[in-house]
């Protein structure tokens, strides 16, 4: 049974998005997200999978479409060459993580953790350090706290780049091919973090290439390709029995069991 | 070879005073050149074409005229035009000091440019206003970048300074000219001045290095 009175979290309607005449990379994107939901996009390289992610943080301009949360009209564009409106007071609730950590190499770990709290929501800097070390600790990064980025390695710089976005209490958080960028046997700490978030029930748009962590973390499957959604459902389906016949191939490839 | 070298014969005491003068010229040239050229950099930075240009157009004057034409220039074309002639001292701080400054507003503009973009995103998902994303990531990071580019330029005009000598600010060198015209020395007194510069220049490009193998280190 639906529940007439929770609006989708994330409502999605005809994305368009090209890098010039030529390379159009979302084509009348639909997408809905409800509170809660873990969903992990999957698809070929270049199919929009990060432009998706980079839009919903306010990152790209759109061509058209528009997307609201929580209810609230939060980015919307009437035209190729149109300004894209962005609601800045919205973006304050996503938080994102980046491939490449995208830590400040010039402030440690707490500072960098500490700095948007205070700047952008005003709060002192007594009261977010000690949050700042909660939360490192939770995550294991307890000893951490005055260490440079430089200093750290690429698992525990993305736990920090994790913690960094928390710090602002995000309502949804997106990962964008956050353990790329890591040497495998680093890769786990990574997932672990995200997996402690998941159960916590914080919602979550995650792009990877990663099929067992998909698999793990998921409460539903979006495989994206070619700039539109292919397939969309419960990750037991997308990912074990895909219906349309480029999922079945993409998945094939990436499991390795084409005969 | 049967030249006797005489070093007893060098009055130390002149160079000493002409050191310090080209100590005040660097120090005065960079403190012009370290905040103007800030200023400089963010003008040819600029979207505005009509800021942009001329500031452009100052920086590239600097940089593809030799140096003792501008020193030259500027005292013997600057009082005839405008009709202002400041003290001779004066006039090589400011001479100096405009060319450090185009050379350090290239030096601000390349490595605020180098700040990568995916810093400013993750401003940007911090939720940091424009300004605020200048303020405390593009600008450390990029004052970070630039200090071994300063340094260098610092050192250059520490050694360029020698060029205003020639209309008569008494320098190091000029105080080394006179010198050696008095005693009929000029080997010995210029490999003495000669060995002053690389004094003073020597620790600083040495310092240099560390910081650029130790920023190294750090981006890595």
């Amino acid at each position: 049974m639906t529940m007439p009175f929770s609006p989708p979290l994330v409502r999605m309607q005809n994305l368009h998005k090209s890098y010039g005449p030529e390379i159009q990379v979302l084509k009348g994107l639909d997408i809905e997200m409800k509170p809660g939901e873990r969903v992990v996009v999957i698809g070929p390289s270049g199919g929009g999978k990060s432009t998706l992610l980079r839009v919903m943080m306010g990152l790209e301009k759109i061509d058209s479409g528009s997307i609201t949360f929580g209810g609230k009209p939060y980015i919307s564009s009437e035209g190729v060459g149109r300004k894209t409106v962005i609601d800045t007071e919205v973006r304050r609730s996503i938080g994102m993580v980046f491939q490449h950590y995208t830590l400040f190499p010039h402030l440690n770990v707490v500072q960098n953790l500490i700095l948007a709290p205070c700047k952008v929501r005003g709060e002192r800097k007594a009261e977010a350090t000690e949050r700042a070390i909660a939360l490192l600790s939770r995550f294991g990064l307890g000893a951490k706290a005055k260490a440079f980025p430089a200093q750290l390695s690429g698992g525990q710089k993305q736990r920090v780049a994790i913690a960094r976005a928390l710090m602002l209490d995000p309502k949804l958080m997106l990962f964008d091919e956050v353990t790329s960028a890591l040497d495998p046997e680093l890769v786990a700490e990574v997932e672990q973090v995200i997996l402690q978030l998941a159960n916590q029930n914080m919602p979550m748009m995650i792009v990877t290439h990663d099929m067992w962590f998909a698999r793990n973390i998921a409460s539903r499957v979006i495989f994206c390709a070619g700039g539109v959604v292919v397939e969309d459902g419960p990750p037991e389906q997308v990912l074990g029995s895909p219906k349309e016949e480029r999922t079945k191939d993409f998945i094939e490839r990436v499991f390795h069991i084409r005969q | 070879m049967n030249y006797s070298f005489d070093f007893q014969s060098i009055a130390y005491a002149p160079l000493m005073k002409g050191l310090l003068v080209t100590l005040e010229l660097t120090i005065a040239a960079n403190a012009i050149g370290l905040t103007f050229g800030f200023l400089l950099a963010l003008l040819i930075m600029s979207r505005i074409a009509i800021i942009r240009l001329p500031a452009m157009l100052f920086v590239e004057f600097f940089r593809c005229t030799p140096a003792i034409v501008q020193i030259v220039w500027f005292f013997y074309c600057v009082p005839m035009l405008f009709n202002v002639f400041l003290g001779s001292l004066t006039m090589g701080i400011l001479a100096l000091g405009l060319n450090l400054m185009a050379f350090n507003a290239e030096a601000y503009r390349a490595s605020i440019q180098a700040v990568p973009r995916e810093q400013i995103d993750a401003g940007i998902a911090l939720g940091l206003n424009p300004f605020q994303r200048v303020l405390y990531i593009v600008l450390p990071s990029a004052f970070r970048a630039s200090i071994p580019v300063l340094l260098t330029n610092g050192i250059v005009i520490f050694q360029q300074s020698a060029l205003v000598a020639i209309v008569a600010v008494q320098d190091l060198m000029y105080q080394g000219k006179t010198l050696a015209t008095e005693t009929y020395r000029p080997i010995e007194t210029f490999t003495i001045v000669a060995l002053i510069y690389f004094a003073v220049s020597f620790p600083v490009t040495q310092i240099v290095g560390y910081l650029e193998r130790r920023r190294q280190l750090l981006v890595s």
